[in-house]
């Protein structure tokens, strides 16, 4: 493990560079592989989501996408740290910013997710969807944006002592590689399966119940 | 989500910091918007 505080720089605003705070390698390689497996968690409850749409069929409702949007958001930060991690190019003012930028996200998450809780939360509401381990997915939804800001929370408390190293082993580079390309897969994924199930149209019905581009080239 | 797709494709292909920035503001934004839209509806919540 090489010491890291060195490299690492901030720009002030002329554009200057000052030598930043010594970083503590142990907790900076942490960090890295903290936002590998963060990507890697959404990619398991996005392709989750997926075995329920697919293997379930079940429709996801305007709601339940609008969660998936906001979990790629939250995402799409966290992957732009390990790239620049991976890059060598990765400063702590970029790290702070991509985690400003998770948190913004998933609090939006958490508004579409409770205000679909909110929508079912009357006793004898059956709930939309079938339950995943006693719960709903969009109560799993929020609480995985609640883990987000939480874990974003503590990476942003602790940004004076680490920010993310990437590793120099190269298969543990592959490995970081893997889960990126592995989340911009799902990415396709998903775009596909809106695509399909909205059709030629701006919107989702509220309460889907077929794949309309299907329905409308008469093949569903 | 076509938006988020490019914004991801630029990040990967390490493009310029403010067009990654503009384009995740506009996908957020726009998610906003799409739940502006499909929020019609007052909470019933007579326990």
């Amino acid at each position: 493990m090489t010491d890291v505080s060195a490299e690492i720089t901030s720009e002030d605003a002329s554009g200057a560079t000052a030598p930043e705070p010594p970083t503590n390698p142990l907790l900076s390689s942490f960090a890295f592989w903290g936002f590998v497996v963060f990507i890697l968690a959404y990619c398991g409850t996005l392709l989750g989501a997926f075995a329920v749409q697919l293997v379930g069929g079940e429709f996801p409702c305007p709601l339940c996408m609008l969660q998936r949007y906001a979990m790629i958001l939250a995402t799409i930060p966290a992957m732009w740290i390990v790239l620049e991690a991976l890059r060598g190019t990765l400063t702590r003012g970029r790290y702070v910013r991509s985690i400003g930028m998770s948190i913004v996200a998933a609090c939006a998450g958490s508004v579409f997710a409770t205000r679909q809780i909110l929508l079912h939360i009357l006793p004898g509401d059956p709930g939309y969807g079938s339950a995943v381990l006693g719960l709903h997915l969009y109560t799993w939804a929020l609480i995985t944006f609640q883990i987000v800001i939480v874990f974003c929370g503590v990476m942003a408390l602790l940004n004076r002592h680490a920010v993310p190293v990437a590793p120099s082993g190269s298969v543990a580079r592959l490995a970081a590689k893997a889960v990126v390309w592995l989340f911009l897969g799902v990415i396709v994924a998903n775009v596909v399966a809106i695509i399909v199930l909205e059709g030629v149209a701006w919107v989702l019905p509220d309460n889907p119940t077929q794949y309309n581009l299907l329905t409308q080239l008469g093949i569903g | 989500m076509v938006v988020l797709l490019v914004a991801a494709i630029a990040v990967y292909r390490d493009q310029n910091t403010l067009r990654i920035l503009a384009l995740w503001v506009v996908a957020l934004v726009l998610s906003m918007l799409l739940f502006n839209y499909h929020v019609t509806s007052s909470l019933d919540l007579s326990f």
